[in-house]
């Protein structure tokens, strides 16, 4: 030690008054742990635990997958591990179909009944279910005019405008599929990729009239159609990927 | 004059000197520490705003390559971690190992300035080559392959004296509750830091396990550094300024112990369900939600000890970053756990609550206990008392504001962007939605840094004046508030 024992009025002097105002080092004292808390550290414990386990894969260096031995290593997400329903194309446009048809069901409703005299019925509607070509070009680009729906006349002031213009494709593509598979409907679902085409190969600016129309009356666009009815796709093919 | 040299006041006086002297012996190389470490904190927040600005605002600034998030970033994290983190560490740990084991610092201090002056100009060079784009791209370890061995080196340096002191101690009871923290923190910094950086950068063909190594070296400095420096200062101050024992030398044991088995063992589950084998990211995981066990007894140990003590916080700056340091660490805990457990990890993965972890446990409890300590030691060392009350009290209250804003957000922001991930109508979206729906909180986390930047700049400017000896000549410490509560301690009692 530098300080000597015997120290002088002159070294405490210039000693700093911070270090003469510190408190001692103390020894510290042996208080009993609370109960609560061995509860909660066992209750810690508990739950790391349930980590190891199930999700060790069998501690092999070949397993990466944690839920191999939960569900044989299927996808874990939510959907379960049947990830296959969950990812059907036609479900899903489905599913995405219903919330984008809130655009449609102000004047066709929802059920799709339409007002008579006004906004013709999509339930039941030949030009529904007809060909996917007519359908796609009249939501893209509107329609206007008398129109004649399973036998009843009607004339919309102003006619339909073209509310698919101001969507995705994708968006379009599953409102269409919605709307062609509701209220009794039953037909091949759109794809994006059909929507697609028809918006590449169509630029007009004016509203479709039933007699421009006709020639696509029964016309298909053509394309893949991944699933639901009228699946060109066999069902076995699109799931062998996913059960590699 | 006294003339029996055994009177207990003449052993005071005696032991005052001896204090004086061991200060006095590390002045140098621990204010140098404090001095750069405040500077690159200071470089590193304002860094951290314009990184969070470049996310939501790629123009900002011009589109010059310099400035992309993708530089500033770990430019930001490595000032903040080794600039400012590591030093100001060092600097903690050298004077409280003096002071406890009672050992002025002999020979070797022109060789720690050294050490220090080549970290930080090493430093200087690996952040510089981030920018200019010579990252390796390895989180916290981004800045190139030269500067390693020489950080290790500037490493040793200091922990070969700390260990020594702590070899040649006298060791009275309660010695080892601060300490063998201090102690643990020198063997494993180098331990890690060499395992990760030999690993990364001299095996060849690693694949996903780099990462998952990666990860370990993150949650390994956390834990086994930060951690237990910042445990150890606060086991240290406490006592020392409330006056009050600690409350369970039992508990301290428990709970250091439990660290230096646990610590080394978390990181992997960052990549749960990815392409390592699964039992290391289990392991991981399981030991994320175990650390709360020391986590907690530490917590419990400073709950005891503090408890119908907490009016002193009004008034030492000391106390009150500590105090806040301590608080922030069991938060620091559940956070890990949280992003560690396979439940809640599947929706936090990879999201931002990975950020507000490593902001919880290096600013919010790592750093304010090391502010504490600092405010403790400086005036020992520089022979002056703190000048301004109204800097401790913005610095503290503007820090303590930004890194609450940083968790919190960070957290709810990580728990939204898992959750959209993994919600299946969600799963035909494309990813810039995520991106673009997390734009509010990343906002937040720029107003965040900009405060925390603020407070840092009072800081600096203060802790420059009392280096240059410009701080007040007094005999009565800085104190945040006047006693007039009977619970509070006697004014002179703490500083």
């Amino acid at each position: 030690m530098s300080a000597s024992a015997h120290p002088d009025s002159t070294d405490l002097d210039r000693l700093h008054s911070a270090v003469k105002r510190e408190k001692a080092d103390l020894a510290p004292e042996s208080q009993p742990t609370p109960m609560w808390a061995m509860f909660l550290f066992f209750l810690f414990a508990i739950i790391a635990g349930s980590q190891l386990g199930f999700y060790t894969g069998g501690w092999s260096f070949d397993v990466s997958n944690p839920f191999t031995v939960i569900n044989g290593g299927g996808d874990p997400r939510p959907g379960g591990s049947g990830a296959g329903a969950a990812l059907d194309p036609f479900a899903l446009a489905m599913k995405k179909g219903a919330s984008g048809y809130a655009v449609c069901g102000g004047c066709h409703q929802g059920n799709g009944g339409g007002l008579p005299g006004q906004f013709p019925p999509l339930a039941g509607s030949e030009w529904v279910s007809g060909g996917t070509e007519r359908l796609i070009r009249i939501t893209q680009h509107g329609l206007v005019g008398a129109i004649s729906v399973k036998g009843q006349g009607y004339n919309t002031p102003g006619g339909m405008q073209p509310f698919g213009a101001a969507m995705s494709s994708q968006d379009l593509a599953n409102v269409l599929t919605y709307v062609r598979n509701s209220w009794g409907n039953e037909a091949t679902m759109i794809t994006k990729e059909m929507v697609q085409k028809v918006r590449d190969e169509e630029k007009r600016a004016t509203q479709w009239t039933e007699a421009d129309l006709k020639p696509f009356a029964d016309k298909n666009v053509p394309g893949e159609i991944p699933a639901g009815p009228g699946a060109t796709a066999a069902p076995a093919a699109a799931a062998a990927p996913a059960a590699k | 004059m006294q003339t029996t040299p055994s009177t207990p006041d003449t052993d005071l006086q005696a032991d005052n000197l001896r204090r004086a002297a061991i200060d006095k012996s590390v002045k140098v190389p621990v204010l140098f520490l404090f001095t750069n470490g405040a500077f690159w904190l200071m470089l590193s927040t304002i860094l951290g705003v314009l990184a969070a600005i470049k996310l939501v605002e790629p123009e900002f600034l011009g589109n010059c390559q310099y400035i992309s998030y993708g530089r500033l970033q770990p430019a930001h994290i490595n000032a903040l971690v080794y600039g400012w983190g590591v030093q100001a560490a060092l600097g903690v740990m050298l004077w409280i190992m003096a002071r406890r084991s009672g050992q002025e610092l002999k020979s070797g201090k022109s060789l720690l300035l050294v050490a220090a002056i080549f970290w930080n100009i090493t430093i200087t060079f690996g952040i510089l080559a981030v920018v200019m784009g010579k990252s390796t791209s390895i989180e916290w370890l981004e800045m190139p392959k030269f500067v390693w061995p020489i950080l290790l080196g500037c490493f040793l340096c200091y922990a070969w004296p700390i260990v020594r002191m702590f070899g040649r101690a006298f060791r009275p009871e309660g010695f080892m509750v601060s300490t063998w923290y201090i102690l643990g923190a020198c063997f494993w910094f180098p331990w890690i830091f060499i395992t990760a950086n030999v690993a990364l950068h001299c095996l060849p063909g690693l694949g996903a396990l780099g990462a998952g190594i990666d990860a370990w070296y993150i949650h390994g400095v956390i834990m086994l550094f930060f951690v237990p420096v910042g445990v150890g200062a606060a086991y240290y101050f406490i006592p020392k300024i409330t006056g009050q024992p600690i409350a369970s030398a039992q508990l301290a044991s428990a709970g250091f112990w439990t660290l230096a088995i646990l610590g080394g063992w978390t990181g992997m589950q960052k990549y749960m369900g990815g392409p390592l084998p699964a039992w290391m990211t289990s392991i991981g995981a399981a030991t994320g939600v175990l650390l709360l066990i020391p986590v907690g007894l530490v917590g419990l140990n400073h709950h005891l000890t503090t408890l119908g003590k907490h009016s002193a916080a009004a008034s030492s700056p000391t106390l009150r970053f500590v105090f806040f340091g301590a608080l922030f660490y069991p938060v620091s805990g559940v956070v890990l756990a949280l992003n560690s457990a396979f439940w809640t990890g599947a929706s936090l993965q990879f999201t931002q609550s990975w950020y507000a972890f490593q902001m919880v446990s290096v600013y919010g409890f790592f750093s304010m206990c090391v502010f504490g300590a600092i405010y403790y030691i400086v005036p020992r060392l520089s022979g002056c008392e703190w000048l301004s009350v109204r800097l401790i009290r913005n610095h503290f209250w503007f820090s303590v504001y930004g890194v609450g804003t940083i968790v919190i957000m960070s957290l709810v922001a990580g728990w939204q962007q898992g959750a959209d991930l993994n919600d299946p109508e969600h799963w035909d979206q494309t990813f810039m939605n995520h991106v673009v729906n997390s734009r509010a909180y990343v906002v937040s986390r720029a107003v965040a840094w900009a405060l925390i930047s603020f407070s840092n700049l009072m800081f600096l400017i203060h802790l420059l004046l009392m280096v240059l000896g410009l701080g007040r000549r007094s005999s009565a410490p800085t104190l945040l508030h006047h006693d007039h509560d009977e619970t509070a301690l006697p004014n002179g009692a703490h500083a």
